[in-house]
Parts: C-alpha cells; sequence; structure tokens
C-alpha cells in the first residue's frame, strides 16, 4: 500500500468512528489535529476520497455531508441502537447503519406520499416489518450523477 | 431510496410529482441491501465493490434488469 492510499484509509476510518461515536461528522480540522497533520494536509486526501465516492461534501466546502450510510443533516430516516441515533441518508442506508455497526435497531420514517410514521425494527440480524415497500426512483449508473437527489 | 406504505402509495407519489417510476422492491430486499453494501463499512480493510461485484449483489437478492445495471 501506498503512502496516499495509507493516509487515506487513516482519514476514512477516523472519520466513520468519530462519526459514529458523536453522532456527527468530523471537521477537516478535527481530523488533522487527530492525525497531526495541517489542515491544507488533510484536503488531497478528502479529495480523494469524495471522487472515490466514499465521503460526500457539502458543496464548495470540506465539510462532511455524507459518509454513507451515514449523513451529517436531518433526513427522513433517524437511525437508533442502543449507543445512539444518527440519520440515514435514504431507506438502504437506513439499513446499513445497523448493518454497520452490527446492532439492533428501530428505524423512524415517514411515507413520502401520505407522511404516516413508518417503524422498522432490527433484532438479531432479522427485519421486522408489517408492510411497505421501497423504491428508487434512479437508476444504478446513474446515482452519481447527483447523489444528493439519488 | 424511499419506503412507502404499499405500492398505491408510490404510484401515486410518482404522478403527483411527475417522477417517472423507477424499482419497487420489498423492504427485506432493501434490508438484505443494506447488510450486503455496508456490514463491512468499519473495516480497516473495507474497499470500494467494483462494479462486477456490486451487480453480483443486486443480482443475489433478486434486484435484475437494466434498472440495476451499472454500466451501459
Amino acid at each position: 500500500m501506498g503512502a496516499a492510499e495509507a493516509f487515506d484509509r487513516e482519514v476514512r476510518l477516523f472519520v466513520y468512528r468519530h462519526f459514529v461515536d458523536e453522532g456527527e461528522p468530523p471537521t477537516a480540522a478535527q481530523v488533522a489535529d487527530r492525525l497531526e497533520k495541517s489542515t491544507e494536509d488533510v484536503e488531497a486526501p478528502f479529495r480523494r476520497l469524495e471522487a472515490a465516492h466514499v465521503l460526500v461534501f457539502a458543496p464548495g466546502t470540506l465539510n462532511i455531508w455524507m459518509a454513507n450510510p451515514l449523513c451529517a443533516f436531518p433526513t427522513t430516516f433517524r437511525v437508533t441502537t442502543e449507543r445512539g441515533s444518527w440519520w440515514g441518508t435514504c431507506v438502504w442506508d437506513a439499513f446499513g447503519i445497523p448493518a454497520m455497526l452490527d446492532e439492533d435497531a428501530a428505524i423512524a420514517t415517514s411515507c413520502p406520499d401520505c407522511s404516516e410514521p413508518m417503524e422498522f425494527r432490527l433484532e438479531g440480524g432479522s427485519l421486522t416489518v408489517d408492510d411497505g415497500v421501497a423504491h428508487f426512483a434512479v437508476p444504478a449508473r446513474r446515482w452519481w450523477d447527483n447523489i444528493g437527489y439519488t | 431510496m424511499l419506503a412507502f406504505r404499499s405500492e398505491e402509495h408510490v404510484d401515486r407519489w410518482c404522478e403527483t410529482r411527475g417522477i417517472p417510476h423507477g424499482a419497487s422492491f420489498s423492504l427485506q430486499q432493501a434490508w438484505e441491501l443494506g447488510r450486503r453494501w455496508y456490514g463491512d463499512k468499519l473495516s480497516p480493510d473495507w474497499r470500494r465493490a467494483t462494479p462486477d461485484e456490486a451487480e453480483r449483489v443486486f443480482t443475489d437478492i433478486g434486484l435484475t434488469g437494466d434498472f440495476w445495471r451499472l454500466r451501459a
């Protein structure tokens, strides 16, 4: 593994662990401080991770918007486990959070059509759900054309 | 990707907003997708799936057809 690849991995792991532990992503300054680098040093790995579709930044900033399945800003998917609560970017990601954490979870959302609250429970790796259907509007090959919309 | 109460709600939502109907599938399949896609995301050795690997995940859980193809 090259030096850049190793640095990217270090940054990625810190971002995800911080996001899980704190419920929000670290700033570039926090990543730099933790890895004993300058903020400028962190920009290159941030951009490489963005290009690799690992991190998504708020437009025109180095503020992490998504480290999928985690989302920094409120969405219609709230995931709660014994460790904490996070926003999932979409229902795929909402299910991805307990999968990533290997924990039971409650996922609260609402039907986009009628606004009726919906809740799903994951226990022991099994999904308990009475009804409902998932819908993806954007075909797979166009997901990253506009990941915010997707 | 959103969760709706039923296919009827998907159809009405798409029609009201002028959004073409995409792909509908069960929440169990969505959970399986989350499990397969993100289960190892905190591993130091995680790496992004290749397009072939990603399409294999979709196929394994019954998400097939042109909608789920990553390449033209």
